[in-house]
């Protein structure tokens, strides 16, 4: 009957798959800097497990903007509903690896000037 | 889902009830699964100096309210972002996981073998069945949390 167990282990070892995606984490996301500006499409949400907020593009794709936990995004100055849609800001952080998707893990953001950091240990 | 007045609770009450939320998650499914792991691995045949009734009257409550905490805080936590998780292959895991692990719960609850064991010792083939209904519960959960951890990684 201990083979039961040892079989529930290894069942449970093998839907886990190898390798993911990671979406929270930086592994999803392309190590060299990048940076877009476009209008805000969609104000900050404070949201979890991540804070949000979109972005029309100057290269006329719909931005989404991943921000930090929504408790480290609102103590950067970025509360709930903040920035209004038509605001131009520029957002800098790290593109997602699936070319298709236009998805920046954003470290801070720059908006008239001011800029807001999330990650600010990160450079 | 989503845009229900619970989606909108979890949204807009604040930057840490996600995380608080997700806290009592992660606590309920702890509760349910440390409390379920030692009645299926006695069950399945460890700790067998432990009287099974003892383990049951003991376990099985702690085991049930862990499984509600960890359900009604889960439904919050989908209800967050219910759209941004269609798709995601590892709810087609987890969600089946979970069903067939109370069902199981259900069957056996409805064996004579479960229903005999607060009053007598059980039977060889008895303790067969139950040891393989226990190996079946460990499955199912380990699975559930297994592939619940994932959603976030995909």
């Amino acid at each position: 009957m201990k083979r039961l167990l040892f079989i529930a282990v290894a069942a449970a070892a093998l839907v886990a798959p190898r390798i993911v995606s990671a979406h929270h984490g930086w592994g999803g996301y392309l190590d060299a800097e990048f940076e877009i500006t476009g209008t805000v499409a969609a104000p900050v949400s404070l949201a979890g497990p991540h804070a949000t907020m979109t972005i029309k593009g100057t290269d006329g794709h719909e931005w989404l903007l991943t921000l930090a936990p929504p408790p480290r995004t609102s103590a950067a100055g970025l509360k709930d509903g903040m920035l209004a849609v038509g605001t131009k800001i520029t957002a800098h952080g790290h593109r997602h690896r699936d070319n298709n998707r236009y998805e920046v893990k954003t470290e801070r953001i720059t908006v008239d000037g001011k800029t807001y950091n999330v990650y600010p240990d990160r450079t | 889902m989503q845009s229900s007045s619970l989606g909108h609770f979890m949204r807009e009450s604040g930057p840490w009830t996600y995380a608080i939320v997700n806290l009592a998650h992660v606590l309920g499914i702890s509760t349910l699964f440390g409390s379920i792991l030692v009645l299926d691995l006695r069950l399945v045949g460890l700790g067998r100096r432990v009287p099974l009734a003892f383990l049951s009257s003991a376990v099985v409550p702690v085991a049930a309210t862990g499984f509600v905490i960890a359900a009604t805080t889960g439904v919050g936590l989908l209800a967050t972002k219910a759209t941004e998780y269609v798709g995601n292959p590892f709810l087609l895991i987890k969600f089946p996981a979970i069903a067939l692990g109370l069902i199981n719960a259900a069957v056996v609850r409805r064996t004579s073998a479960w229903r005999a064991h607060t009053i007598r010792d059980l039977t060889t083939e008895e303790e067969r069945q139950l040891a393989m209904l226990g190996g079946v519960s460990l499955l199912c959960w380990l699975t559930a949390i297994t592939a619940g951890r994932m959603i976030a990684y995909w």
